[in-house]
């Protein structure tokens, strides 16, 4: 974990609001695991606050993270230019670790929770995923080439504009008895885990789950405890430290 | 290289730039990245004697230059502290403050009781709300202060007592001498701004909990105008904040009369913010051919 200068190596749109930004560090950050994050300045300094993107690729130096522009802040990174420095603090939080047993996986995505789970998939060559992404419409689609690594890809919308009209969750339960999964990883808005988290107890399903987390952050290191979220035995935890990765049945969403 | 280190109440720190409570929690994150021993002190994360949850979230917004926070004193409490962080901290060889709340007066009293000895200064935050003063905090009206500081020091035979402004009261100068006539060994200031943060979207406050104190580079100017009036009001050494970005900034208040500096939200924008502060002070000292940071505490020059 450190904190560096990087250089922006580039900055495109990749879908309706959606941006993909490389940045190259100045030196190795160590080891990055699928379901980290980091958090990088916008380049606007009036905002005090980096913010925290799943890492999507790292490759050598490079470093991709792709991203929704949401307010100010985004809106700055999203007009990052090439040559451009911006300070990133990264590998942040505990990623997604997935048991050597594990064989199917269910990778289940929606909107800009699809990022994180890209580099799990990426990484783990030797495992069977079966990925139902959801986005809201055709224009949001993005990132397909990522996914299609995958044993079984489905693509839904919420409009129905591009794959069948569904949400992920859905999707997925109804394949649910072909694909024999031995884990479920999941990331999304909050309403997608809540509606999954039901589903798993509707069917008495204890296959194990992992969700990736989002709240708003002050240090990102786990020191501030501004970040944290409610764990089921009523204790917090910190999202930016302890998580954002939790067992599904560890944490209230 | 400059002389860094200061002397405040009889404790030595090696150089005058501590962490500022609630920014640093026990310094154990921050010793991820670099060795914390290079800091001259740190402020502890707000404890009470038994632990608590603090607020909903989110905790957090942003403004310009400013964030905003209501984290509500979650912390392990005391006990936790002195069997879990104290070891490591004093391992670390950086002096130790423990920032301290309460919801009742006696809280104060049997924290500071308890602490006592243990560490090496007691930072009393009297901006957090009080049943004493009906749910207000007590940092707000002199008598107040000058109560809740004489109790906690009659409860600290061996530990220097710091009292912690809030800034968000009708006169600044007022109130540090009501904490330096209650009996504190010292003060520090700027607490946070009471401020809030608006979604125009939803038309809501962003933080659960509606208002939250304002921080960060923005302030500034309004706690170095504070710390300054206070350090003439008192004759107790004053330990300045709010806004500290660079080792130019941690001047600027030493400057206006503090003996030293708490850094808080500067270590969110850049994790490496403390030992970047001190090497950016001991490089503008040598710049100005300045052999001891102390030559420069109080030397503001009014118009
Ligand atoms: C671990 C983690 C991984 C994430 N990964 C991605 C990703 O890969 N792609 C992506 O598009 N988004 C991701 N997000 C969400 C992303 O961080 C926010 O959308 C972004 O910070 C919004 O910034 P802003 O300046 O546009 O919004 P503003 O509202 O202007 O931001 C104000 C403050 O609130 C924070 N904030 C606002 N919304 C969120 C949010 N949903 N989560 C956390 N902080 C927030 C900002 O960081 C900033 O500190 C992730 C969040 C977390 C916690
Ligand atoms: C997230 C956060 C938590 C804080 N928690 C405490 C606390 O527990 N006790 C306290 O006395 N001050 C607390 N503070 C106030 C800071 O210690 C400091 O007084 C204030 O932030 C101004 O300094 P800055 O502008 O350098 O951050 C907190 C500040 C922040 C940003
Ligand atoms: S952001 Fe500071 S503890 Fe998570």
């Amino acid at each position: 974990m450190k904190e560096v200068l990087s250089t922006v190596k580039s900055c495109s749109q990749i879908a309706q609001n959606v941006y993909s930004l490389t940045v190259t560090l100045p030196e190795s950050a160590g080891e990055i695991k699928g379901g980290q994050f980091l958090n990088i300045a916008t380049g606007d300094n009036s905002r005090l606050l980096k913010r925290p993107f799943g890492i999507v690729k790292a490759e050598g130096l490079d470093i991709t993270v792709c991203f929704q522009v949401k307010g100010e802040g985004t809106v700055a990174l999203s007009k990052a230019k090439q040559g451009d420095k911006l300070s990133v603090l990264l590998p942040l939080g505990n990623g997604f670790n997935l048991p050597e047993n594990a064989k199917n996986i269910v990778v289940l995505g929606g909107g800009v929770g699809i990022f994180p789970l890209i580099p799990v998939i990426a990484t783990n060559p030797d495992k069977n995923f079966y990925s139902y992404i959801g986005f809201r419409n055709d224009k949001c689609v993005c990132l397909l080439d990522e996914f299609n690594k995958s044993k079984k890809l489905t693509v839904v919308t919420d409009d129905g504009s591009y794959g069948q009209k569904d949400n992920a969750v859905n999707a997925y339960f109804k394949d649910k008895q072909s694909v024999k999964a031995d884990m479920i990883i999941a990331c999304g808005p909050p309403v997608m885990l809540r509606a999954l988290k039901a589903k798993l107890k509707e069917e008495n399903d204890s296959t194990p789950c992992l969700v990736s987390l989002e709240e708003r952050m002050g240090c990102g290191i786990g020191a501030c405890l501004v970040c944290v979220c409610k764990k089921s035995d009523g204790n917090n935890a910190r999202v930016c430290k302890d998580g954002p990765v939790f067992d599904i049945n560890e944490v209230e969403l | 290289m400059a002389n860094l280190s200061v002397n405040i109440c009889g404790v030595s720190f090696k150089n005058p730039v501590i962490a500022a409570s609630g920014t640093y929690g026990f310094g154990r994150e921050f010793n991820e990245v670099y060795d914390i021993s290079c800091i001259g002190g740190i402020s502890t994360k707000g404890m009470t004697n038994l632990p608590r949850l603090g607020n909903k979230v989110p905790r957090i917004a942003e403004g310009n230059s400013v964030i905003l926070n209501a984290v509500g004193l979650q912390n392990p409490g005391v006990e936790h502290f002195i069997k879990y962080d104290l070891p490591f901290l004093k391992e670390k060889g950086i002096v130790i403050i423990a920032n301290v709340a309460g919801s009742t007066l006696e809280d104060y009293g049997k924290i500071c009781a308890t602490l006592d000895g243990l560490v090496d200064m007691v930072e009393l935050n009297i901006s957090c709300p009080n049943v004493r003063a009906g749910g207000m905090a007590l940092g707000i009206k002199p008598a107040n202060i000058e109560e809740v500081t004489s109790l906690a020091k009659s409860n600290l035979k061996k530990t220097p007592l710091i009292v912690k402004l809030s800034p968000n009261v009708e006169s600044i100068t007022i109130n540090a001498q009501a904490a330096e006539r209650g009996g504190a060994d010292c003060v520090s200031l700027v607490n946070t701004f009471t401020g809030m943060v608006i979604d125009l979207e939803k038309r809501k406050p962003v933080i659960a909990n509606n208002t939250g104190g304002v921080s960060g580079a923005g302030i500034k100017p309004i706690a170095l105008k504070m710390v300054y009036e206070a350090a003439h009001a008192v004759k107790i050494p004053v330990i300045g904040m709010g806004g500290i970005m660079t080792g130019r900034d941690a001047l600027e208040f030493m400057c206006a009369g503090a003996k030293a500096v708490q850094v808080g939200t500067a270590n969110f924008a850049d994790v490496n913010a403390m030992p970047r502060i001190i090497k950016e002070m001991d490089e503008w000292l040598n710049a100005h051919d300045i052999k001891d940071v102390n030559e420069i505490v109080d030397t503001l020059k009014l118009n």
